[in-house]
């Protein structure tokens, strides 16, 4: 018999009662302390900033996800491996903490997926302002809330459904138990939940009306909400780092016998250049939103020119992450359909060190290339030319994986379930936003397409085809061994055949307007412009993307439930999770240790081994013969 | 085989009981096969091939496999489990005619041809025994090269049928300046390269879908070909050529546009929420539209008074953002309007609520008629109620105060003089002289119930006494 678990057992619930503890204590105590100061008692904020900071640091401590730290702290004992509550069953298992890092890879994917849900509703809501010129219901303030809100939620579902991704497959792909860190893992996890809250929050504090730059001045006499939102991205940032140190740690210290790096799924590879892309840009926002706080709590003057300050050292500091950023959505995308393509098409990943170094280069080059989002910012004109030779240079690692994912199609033998539907989908659509970034990327012809929708345009077909796309086919292909059932396939066709036209037109009718003079984040829009057509079916084309996801979460819901139950190696897989893990997953992963003997892509090769357990029996004796007299035989002149 | 090792000779350890078999091997390298080799030890049992392999590097170990006091096993679980950067080979020398080699691959028939051209390509003098293999072989590289054919003519097809196609959708604006000349021709270079790019993957990816699917029930897998460094090499040099020489036409581009003319006409451009402000320095006109004489080229001195903003006329084809500061922010931009004609300078960077309708005209005039105009706005008229307009218009009040009665950013001036004001503080005031006044010099002193506090300070702070007396005269013109 199992015992009932009392609702304020359940981590989530016990995380939000803290957060509002500690809401209330933020408010009290810059309150209080004002009040005997003799300063006026209510101050907005600096109590709501306090608030912020406190409500997060009662989620963490109330959410139960720094107990073992705090006992160590206390000098008592804790197991080496830290244990769930075993009498967490079921939902309540999933929101509560776990040291898991399927669990916890789980949690960061549903998570991402009701973030990235929200940013779309917001994305909906004002693409039906946007449907004719002339204000349609939402005003110009709430429009630029409801813009930026798309904008900051969507990057923090990007990064969720990253650490989703990262957590869930990493240990599995390398052969390890667990991550290096589990209690870091869960931190890094829960983190985001009182940061999301923050970002939404902003919402009933007066709005935001910066876009999700945040660009100083304009962000330093934005309306309240603005405090809350530069916390809520501070607070993203810890959980990237954390993350990212322990994906390092992973990669470096547990990888199986025999994995040596050149023998690692190339998932690992991209997931390694990603975290190391997180590990060192992401402080650089963080210190860069914390400035502007700093800016409106205390008056420093560090971007305020009246004051003596420069604005365009923030879009230095903000861009140096911020364009790495994207490269860490699209990496652990591209790598993705580095590794489903070779299990759809029965052939080896073509030029696999090839396409596993290219991931290291475009991570080195991203550092390189930030000040291309200030061409026209009036930074010195003479960093211009070299940030376009550098930006440029990105192409280079990333054609190389173009050509590299054609050529390991070519003369394959392709079935096109739904994840390989999405990474073919992946792969057209990363290419209109690679193909689009050159025209942006070269000075002169950016001085036009600056700001405008051609640039919106490029970034949703990267961030489409580079993250989203292959977020869906890895959920697609991993769906069962994750929850033991088969999705339903029609249900995903449906879904990928609405998804994909409808991306198209919008991502190109993007790039039309803002050619023709459609300026981005503006709630309102010329009708001489001529571009309503244009910007009709841009609305039309993301209700129908809209409506896809919703397919798309009734097939996992349902599927998770009442899908046909799988057990075996369903998509052939050479990879260790599908090879030798039992569905569903134990516990801690592999039974007993496993080891690496051969190359992990070896489709077509006869006998070939990846991986096998290392108790398995002595080589003469496996099914693969290790002395065949027959298969290579030559004779000497 | 060869091929993989990079130095130039190979290092070999032999692991034999025989005699026999390590001389005629390394007669056999030495004297046959004309490879560079370097026998590093010769051994008897796989303890003391650990010990050599711990000191020296090796790259290939050849193991007897006729040796029964020799366990061949020991050997091949330690290269092909460990690191893998070593290779073995298993050479049974047994039958004196042929040498049976195991290297630790194994290869289905068609693809043994592949692996052994890289022996061959080692000059060895090995040859195939199998002539069944090679016309198999043959006649599999003619249709691949079929299907290759076939492949890059779609991509011509494809490419031409995309740069019509694009041809025949509205993309970009009128071009009305000298500098939109470079630009658009750059714009053009760029969509002829995309258009063959994106044709160039996609219909090799749909060429694969239609051609390469699997076929119903066939659950074998394709051919096992791991990479080609050749290819690798080739398309990481061309890209890298191609956007080298991309980025030298962008920055020549981007000289032309930017080329000064000594003689250009100076206007300064004052950004604000949410208006502009255009200065003629040389006329002392203050205007809210932006007035410019054809085929001449006019240099703009761009600030901002509270945040960022950004001057774009699309039709121009240029852009730069205006920084507030003062002095040492302020950045030119410069423009030779080439069509006469009516245009909206646009601000381009998110600037606040009003951001959208932050939008001037731009009006471009023959020399003769921009005389006219410098004429007419340098003569002062005598009625301060024209004044009065005049300045609300250039001082951009009618940006956020509407004079029909709607309601914009701040309260409508139809009907304000006079009338009562509820403030948001709750006490009422009557909208007379002092009250105007003290709403443009200090306008977060009054703040009217239900508008929000955003009025820049600095507005009151460039207007004299007297124009601020001509408002209020034309202010109390509107009932």
């Amino acid at each position: 018999m199992k015992e009932k678990v009392h609702l304020f057992e359940i981590g989530l619930v016990r995380g939000l009662i803290g957060m509002t503890l500690g809401v209330l204590i933020g408010l009290g105590l810059v309150s209080g302390i004002r009040a005997l100061l003799g300063l006026p008692v209510w101050n907005p904020e600096a109590a709501w900033v306090l608030a912020g900071v406190f409500g997060t640091i009662g989620f963490m401590l109330m959410v139960g996800v720094m107990r073992d730290w705090i006992k160590w702290a206390l000098g008592e004992e804790t197991p080496d491996f830290p244990e769930t509550d075993p009498r967490l069953q079921g939902w309540a298992k999933y929101l509560s903490v776990s040291y898991d890092h399927k669990i916890i890879g789980i949690q960061y994917g549903v998570t991402a997926l009701i973030v990235i849900s929200l940013a779309g509703l917001f994305a909906i809501i004002f693409r039906t302002e946007l449907i004719a010129p002339g204000i349609q219901f939402l005003q110009p303030q709430d429009y630029n809330t409801i813009m930026t809100l798309h904008g900051i939620v969507m990057i923090g579902g990007m990064l969720l459904g990253v650490g989703a991704m990262s957590n869930y497959l990493v240990p599995l792909l390398i052969g390890a138990n667990d991550m290096a860190f589990p209690r870091l893992n869960a931190f890094a996890y829960w983190i985001n939940v009182p940061a999301v809250i923050l970002l939404v929050g902003t919402l009933f504090m007066g709005g935001l009306e910066t876009g999700w730059t945040g660009y100083p001045p304009l962000s330093s006499r934005a309306p309240l909400g603005t405090q809350w939102f530069l916390l809520g991205v501070y607070f993203i940032g810890f959980s990237s780092i954390f993350g990212a140190l322990n994906i390092i740690a992973t990669v470096m210290k547990l990888r199986a016998k025999g994995m040596t790096y050149f023998r690692m799924p190339v998932f690992v590879w991209t997931a390694a250049a990603t975290a190391l892309i997180a590990l060192t840009a992401t402080q650089l926002i963080g210190l860069s939103f914390q400035l502007v706080m700093f800016e409106r709590l205390f008056g420093m003057a560090f971007f305020e020119p009246a004051k003596g300050g420069n604005p365009i050292l923030f879009q230095h500091l903000f861009w140096f992450y911020s364009h790495p950023a994207v490269y860490v959505f699209v990496l652990t995308g591209l790598g993705v359909i580095s590794e489903l393509l070779p299990v759809f098409a029965r052939k080896p990943l073509f030029g696999y060190r090839w396409v596993a170094l290219s991931s290291f280069g475009i991570a080195l080059v991203g550092f390189l290339v930030w000040a291309h989002h200030m061409f026209t910012s009036g930074m010195e004109p003479y960093l211009r030319v070299p940030f376009m030779y550098s930006t440029l240079l990105v192409a280079v690692p990333t054609g190389v994986k173009f050509f590299s994912w054609v050529a390991t199609i070519w003369e394959g033998k392709l079935s096109f379930e739904t994840p390989m539907l999405f990474v073919l989908g992946a792969i057209s659509i990363f290419l209109l936003g690679g193909l689009s970034g050159p025209p942006n990327g070269v000075v002169a012809t950016d001085l036009h397409l600056q700001d405008t929708y051609w640039i919106v345009g490029h970034f949703h077909a990267t961030m489409f085809g580079g993250f989203l796309f292959p977020f869906l086919a890895a959920i697609y292909y991993w769906f069962p061994k994750i929850t033991g059932r088969m999705y339903n396939e029609t249900l995903g066709k449906i879904h990928f055949y609405m998804m994909l036209p409808a991306f198209y037109v919008q991502s190109l009718g993007q790039m039309q307007v803002g050619l023709l003079g459609m300026r981005r984040r503006i709630a309102d829009y010329d009708p001489a412009l001529q571009i309503e057509f244009s910007h009709l079916l841009i609305t039309v084309a993301a209700y129908v993307i809209g409506i896809s996801l919703i397919i798309a979460f009734i097939n996992f819901a349902y599927s998770a439930a009442k899908g046909k139950v799988v057990t075996t190696n369903v998509w052939r897989s050479r990879s260790p999770e599908w090879a030798l893990l039992p569905t569903p997953i134990p516990a801690h992963n592999y039974p007993e240790p496993i080891e690496v003997v051969g190359e992990p892509y070896d489709y077509g090769l006869e006998g070939a081994v990846y991986v096998r357990l290392s108790s398995s029996a002595p080589l003469r004796e496996t099914s693969e013969p290790s002395l065949p007299p027959d298969t290579a035989v030559a004779s000497a002149d | 085989m060869f091929r993989n090792f990079s130095r130039s000779t190979v290092r070999v350890l032999i692991a034999s009981n025989h005699a026999l078999f390590r001389h005629g091997l390394m007669s056999l390298f030495k004297k046959k096969l004309g490879v560079k080799v370097e026998i590093v030890a010769e051994v008897t049992n796989f303890e003391s091939a650990i010990e050599v392999l711990e000191k020296h590097e090796v790259d290939l170990v050849i193991v007897d496999y006729d040796d029964d006091q020799l366990n061949q096993e020991d050997f091949l679980r330690r290269f092909v489990g460990g690191g893998g950067q070593k290779r073995i080979i298993l050479v049974s020398l047994s039958n004196p005619e042929s040498a049976m080699l195991y290297d630790r691959r194994e290869l289905p028939l068609s693809q043994f041809e592949e692996w052994f051209e890289g022996w061959q390509e080692a000059s060895t003098k090995l040859k195939v025994s199998s002539a069944g293999v090679d016309k198999r072989n043959n006649s599999s590289r003619s249709n691949r090269m079929k299907h290759f054919v076939v492949a890059g003519f779609l991509v011509v097809v494809l490419t031409v049928l995309l740069i019509l196609g694009a041809g025949q959708v509205r993309l970009l604006p009128v071009a009305a300046s000298t500098q939109a000349q470079p630009i658009d021709q750059l714009f053009r270079l760029m969509f002829f390269a995309i258009a063959f790019l994106f044709s160039l993957i996609v219909v090799f990816m749909l060429y694969s879908i239609v051609v390469f699917r699997r076929r119903k029930g066939d659950e074998s897998d394709a051919r096992h070909i791991e990479g080609n460094t050749k290819l690798e090499v080739t398309w990481t040099t061309i890209p890298l050529i191609i956007v080298l020489g991309l980025s030298f036409l962008g920055a020549r581009s981007l000289a032309e546009v930017e080329r000064p003319d000594p003689k250009a006409l100076e206007v300064d451009v004052i950004g604000m929420q949410w208006t502009w402000r255009f200065e003629y320095p040389r006329y002392g006109i203050v205007s809210n539209e932006l007035v410019l004489p054809v085929n001449k080229q006019v240099v703009l001195y761009l600030t901002s008074q509270d945040v960022i903003h950004s001057f774009w006329v699309p039709e121009f084809r240029v852009k730069q953002d205006l920084l507030p500061g003062g002095e040492e922010f302020v950045r030119t931009l410069r423009i030779t309007p080439t069509e006469i004609g009516s245009y909206k300078v646009r601000c381009a960077e998110l600037c606040g609520i009003r951001h959208a309708y932050m939008e001037s005209p731009v009006i471009v005039v023959s020399q003769a008629d921009f005389d006219v105009w410098v004429a007419q706005q340098t003569g002062e008229s005598t009625d301060p109620v024209e004044r009065g307009r005049k300045w609300s218009n250039q001082y951009g009040c009618l940006s956020c105060h509407s004079l029909d009665g709607s309601k914009l950013v701040g309260p409508s001036w139809l009907g304000l003089f006079g009338s009562e004001v509820k403030l948001a503080d709750g006490r009422t005031v009557i909208a007379d002289e002092a009250y105007i006044i003290e709403s443009i010099r200090n306008p977060g002193a009054a703040i009217v119930e239900g508008y929000p506090n955003v009025m820049p300070a600095n507005v009151g702070q460039d207007l004299s006494d007297e124009r601020i007396q001509d408002i209020i005269a034309f202010i109390k013109t509107l009932r």
